[in-house]
């Protein structure tokens, strides 16, 4: 593990692509921000907080889905991912740098959704750990899913519109933005293919413990199927990063 | 040393990029010249642990590329052909990068970083977004980053192509002061010419020659090269332009049938063996 390398990689190609190309931030936050005002719009206000909750994780696992763009970019089209190879890096690491720069890039989307939830009195402080803990999970099974992407992928072209497809699939269809015991339980299960809907489970049970009441039981199984896909995953992406080709 | 073993790359059924290429690479410079698709990138990536062979291995310094790989990276570097600077990082933040994935602190990653891009002329621009550099900049910062890190053995991919004359006698100049063993592809003759000890010629997956500057050159000793369009004495022929090697004592004769005549370089080299082997 290089953790200077790690932590270098994600504040320059997470902060500094902020820093440098605000619009990237401002359209990764326009969507979950439309899906908040159509919610609230839709329900009288009703769902508000559940919106707000589903912020944080649409924002983490849009721009982590896009990172495929990214690594495919990176190994396909500048090629920066050879010149990583012949150093002592491995996989691993760059890998996980790429992820973390993800999550950086995040934070402004994150911090914006904590100010709204705290007026909301949707987050409180008690629950920012479970939250992050969350997040990072999510943020490393969708990123390495990214990755898989990538490795599959032999045109840089056919990666746009493949992260804009799940982009939308992951973050509107699990139940982000609407509590998920609407749901058929049948249904979380299947749901459950995308790492999402457990973050998403797992969120509502953190922050509405009590709306969330009966429907309890499926939280544990939603935090074991969280864990496995982001093995899985993180498994599946050091395979398909065509590391050493 | 760099001792290549039957190395052999085969990227779909029928196409060979390499077909058992045995070398020894003694010297301090070597350049690898071929033509576009030769077979010359492909060999450099193998080396540099960045493709597998699909049969064969080779050392360097002694280690095995394929037993090895951990400790063959920590004494090379590479720098491919293709790689381009992410354009929204600038090249000291990118150099950074590169040297502490190589095991740099970052105030050592910072000083190298910096003090490379100053011997290239590069230390002004060391914070301006790399997509405001122009191509050839570009280019230097990643020959910087080859200089920065140090290593024993540094593979470079065309490093000087797309660069102006004068940046590339920059780099030039950068490479010769440099005391690694340096493995350098181009299509730059000259190149070779002014930087190499040895040359490994490359056509079509196989080496069609191999040896030092002045061996390969001796091969033409007393000979001149006379060219002309649609000339009707050749020895090989390019398109319409009649080239044929004549001694000294026939250039008046020549120059009389209105050939031009030059003096014996690399290119004949790669002319000679090039063209005849598709011959």
């Amino acid at each position: 593990m290089n953790p200077k390398f790690v932590l270098y990689f994600a504040w320059y190609y997470g902060f500094y692509v902020i820093k440098r190309g605000p619009s990237y931030l401002l359209a990764s936050l326009s969507l979950p921000l439309a899906l908040l005002f159509m919610v609230t719009i839709f329900t009288h206000g009703t769902l508000i907080a559940f919106a707000i909750a589903g912020g944080p994780i649409a924002i983490v696992a849009a721009n982590s889905i896009n990172g495929a763009a990214d690594a495919a970019f990176f190994r396909i089209q500048i090629r920066i991912q050879d010149l990583y190879v012949a150093t002592s890096l491995t996989s691993q690491d760059y890998m996980f740098a790429l992820s973390m720069s993800y999550l950086v890039f995040s934070l402004p989307g994150i911090v914006l959704y904590a100010i709204l939830g705290a007026y909301f009195k949707v987050f409180t402080l008690s629950s920012a750990l479970p939250i992050i803990g969350i997040l990072i999970l999510l943020t490393l099974a969708i990123s390495n899913l990214s990755f898989i992407i990538a490795g599959l992928l032999k045109h840089i072209r056919n990666v746009w519109g493949i992260t804009a497809i799940l982009s939308i699939i992951m973050t509107v269809l699990p139940p982000t933005f609407y509590p998920f015991y609407y749901l058929p339980r049948g249904v979380i299960y299947i749901l459950s293919v995308s790492p999402v809907t457990p973050a998403a489970v797992l969120f509502q049970g953190v922050l509405f413990p009590k709306a969330v009441g009966m429907y309890s039981s499926v939280q544990l199984p939603m935090f074991v199927i969280l864990i496995a896909e982001t093995l899985v995953l993180i498994f599946l992406g050091r395979r398909f990063i065509r590391w050493r080709e | 040393m760099i001792e290549i073993k039957g190395v052999s790359k085969r990227y779909d059924r029928h196409l060979y990029a390499l077909k058992g290429v045995n070398a020894t690479l003694k010297e301090r410079v070597t350049t690898v010249i071929g033509r576009n698709g030769a077979g010359k990138t492909t060999l450099v990536r193998i080396l540099s642990t960045q493709l597998f062979p699909t049969s064969g291995t080779a050392e360097i310094e002694g280690l095995d590329i394929l037993k090895d790989t951990k400790k063959v990276r920590e004494v090379i570097s590479s720098i491919p052909q293709e790689s381009q600077l992410i354009g929204i990082l600038s090249p000291l933040e990118q150099m950074q990068l590169y040297l502490m994935a190589r095991g740099f602190s970052s105030s050592q990653a910072k000083r190298e970083s910096e003090y490379a891009l100053d011997e290239l002329e590069m230390y002004e621009f060391r914070n301006a977004p790399s997509d405001t550099l122009s191509g050839g900049m570009k280019r230097k910062v990643f020959v910087a980053m080859a200089l920065a890190a140090k290593s024993p053995v540094i593979f470079l991919d065309e490093p000087t192509t797309g660069l102006d004359p004068l940046s590339r006698i920059e780099v030039w100049s950068a490479i010769k002061r440099l005391s690694s063993k340096i493995i350098l592809t181009t299509h730059y003759m000259e190149e070779a010419q002014e930087l190499s000890n040895e040359v490994l010629v490359i056509d079509q997956g196989n080496i069609i020659t191999h040896g030092t500057v002045k061996s390969l050159l001796s091969t033409f000793d007393g000979k001149m090269r006379a060219e002309k369009l649609e000339g009707t004495e050749f020895d090989i022929k390019i398109a319409n332009v009649s080239i044929k090697y004549i001694d000294a004592n026939e250039v008046d004769e020549f120059v009389r049938k209105g050939y031009d005549i030059k003096r014996i370089n690399l290119d004949d080299i790669f002319l000679s063996k090039g063209v005849m082997l598709e011959s």
